[in-house]
């Protein structure tokens, strides 16, 4: 199979700049109603200990 | 100015192309990243060879596709081979002074190959992927203040927008649009229990003050939020730079190594599958000191076995013959015409164990085993008409599906001939973590 690149027209370039995004992000009415994630501090050791299991860590 | 320009290539592990503003979101998730690529030059179309984490780096490293280099699974049993070119290898030959702020190494070996120095604050967190982009930073920052004998190879890894979600709490109450996050009568997150995965994240981070949570609207808004941390980070990445008089002649690349699936195809937060969500990554370079046209966005189709020629060509280095990747910096300083791939293929062997071959029309996939979401071996997608690959074509479309495969099967032959296997990885290895996977569902 031909992988090698292939030539396209200078058209396209130069495509339009995406738009400006607004430096606000634009919070939820009330924020402070979300629960909290709570995490333990043996949390982290489970996800270790899980992902060892599955060979993603040595 | 120096002769050869200070490089940084910063991966944002596990960041889907199409959640940042300059790809097309709708939320204003990345404003630092989108003027970032305003300033510099943004790739539309890049596809990862290889996924997830392990396979996509070692292509990023190596320019070569995972057939060449043998790294197909995240935890595989394949090694890379001593004699494989390495990125960093070849820039410290080069004189170059090279630094990974990363713990990659840490998973295998040869992602140490190179690194004059590796610094790791991953160490103070039980799991490294916990490591903030402000620890990175911070590290990154000082070192490029204190050591480096000009010219610099920098590779920053960040984890923030990786599982799991767990963005600072300045972040709360951005981009979910409101619901009740921890409704027990919502079960739309129910079958990712049944993977290990999901399993870990329902037992740990999806944990709140309210309960579990269960609006996969609000996971979502959780990575979102991840992304909008990141993005902090470059900003602070390209402020430290200009600071310290180092911008015009530093050619920073911000990619990924692959993207994340929401809920997309039954695939919960994860990077498997070999869906667009998953391969189509962002990359967007920007070089102030070098010539190239800022604000240019390339359409062609691009692999990351393009980034290590690239890198190597803007240090003034010989390519090894052994590269699969070719260099785009020629298109970059306009001396040629924008140009990529007409095709492009990628493989998996974690979760799953497939190829895909992408046209700008069509995607196949091909399973070298039974997946365990049940889909068929053989899936076709229109693209075009079907762009969220939610609708198989094959039943319908027989021939079409049939020369794909064919194409497909004639590109992993010559690639197995080239690097001298008589084996197919993907088949050699086969899913490594499909047997935990089947182990957990019971």
């Amino acid at each position: 199979m031909q992988q090698e690149p292939q030539k396209h027209t200078a058209a396209d370039a130069v495509l339009p700049e995406p738009p400006a995004k607004p430096d606000e992000p634009g919070k939820a009415p009330d924020a402070s109603s979300e629960p909290e994630q709570m995490i333990r501090p043996e949390d982290e050791a489970v996800v270790v200990e899980r992902l060892r299991e599955l060979g993603y860590i040595e | 100015m120096q002769a050869k320009p200070n490089i940084i290539l910063i991966s944002a592990d596990s960041l889907r192309a199409n959640h940042l503003g300059c790809y097309g979101y709708s939320l204003p998730t990345s404003p630092n990243i989108d003027k970032f690529a305003c300033d510099g030059n943004l790739f539309e179309h890049t596809f990862a060879p290889a996924i997830p984490t392990q396979p996509s780096h070692t292509t990023i490293f190596t320019g070569q596709h995972a057939i060449t280099h043998g790294v197909v699974a995240h935890g595989g049993k394949a090694k890379l081979g001593r004699g494989t070119p390495f990125l960093p290898e070849i820039l410290s030959g080069e004189g170059y002074t090279t630094c990974a702020v990363d713990t990659l190494f840490r998973e295998r070996i040869w992602f140490g190959r190179g690194w004059e120095y590796i610094i790791d604050p991953s160490l103070h967190h039980v799991f490294y992927a916990s490591v903030t982009q402000e620890e990175l930073n911070d590290r990154a920052i000082r070192w490029m203040e204190t050591v480096p004998k000009k010219p610099f190879f920098l590779f920053i890894h960040f984890w923030d927008v990786h599982y799991p979600y767990t963005p600072p709490d300045k972040m709360r109450g951005l981009f979910y649009k409101g619901g009740n996050p921890t409704d027990p009568e919502n079960h739309a997150l129910d079958e990712w229990w049944d993977h290990p995965v999901g399993a870990m994240a329902r037992d740990t981070w999806l944990r709140t003050s309210n309960g579990l949570i269960t609006d996969p609207n609000y996971v979502t808004a959780l990575y979102d939020r991840e992304i909008r941390y990141l993005d902090e980070g470059i900003a602070a990445l390209s402020h430290a730079l200009e600071k310290m008089g180092i911008a015009e002649n530093t050619m920073i690349v911000l990619l990924a190594d692959h993207g994340e699936s929401m809920t997309d195809h039954r695939i919960f937060y994860d990077h498997y599958g070999l869906h667009d969500c998953v391969v189509h990554v962002p990359m967007i370079v920007r070089w102030p000191g070098g010539n190239l046209k800022a604000g240019t966005r390339f359409a062609p189709f691009r692999q990351l076995s393009d980034v290590a020629p690239t890198l190597l060509e803007a240090a003034g280095s010989e390519l090894p013959d052994e590269l699969d990747g070719k260099s785009f910096l020629p298109q970059l300083t306009g001396q040629e015409e924008p140009s990529g791939y007409d095709k492009v293929v990628g493989l998996e062997s974690t979760w799953q164990s497939k190829y895909y071959l992408r046209t700008d029309r069509y995607k196949f996939i091909l399973s070298r085993y039974p997946d365990l979401l049940g889909n068929p071996d053989r899936e076709l997608f229109d693209l075009q008409a079907d762009p969220g690959e939610d609708h198989n074509i094959a039943p319908e479309q027989p021939q079409l599906a049939a020369e794909m495969e064919m194409e497909l099967e004639a590109f992993i032959a010559q690639k197995m001939e080239a690097a001298g296997r008589d084996e197919d990885p993907v088949r050699k290895e086969g899913p490594v973590a499909v047997e935990i996977w089947e182990q957990h569902r019971g």
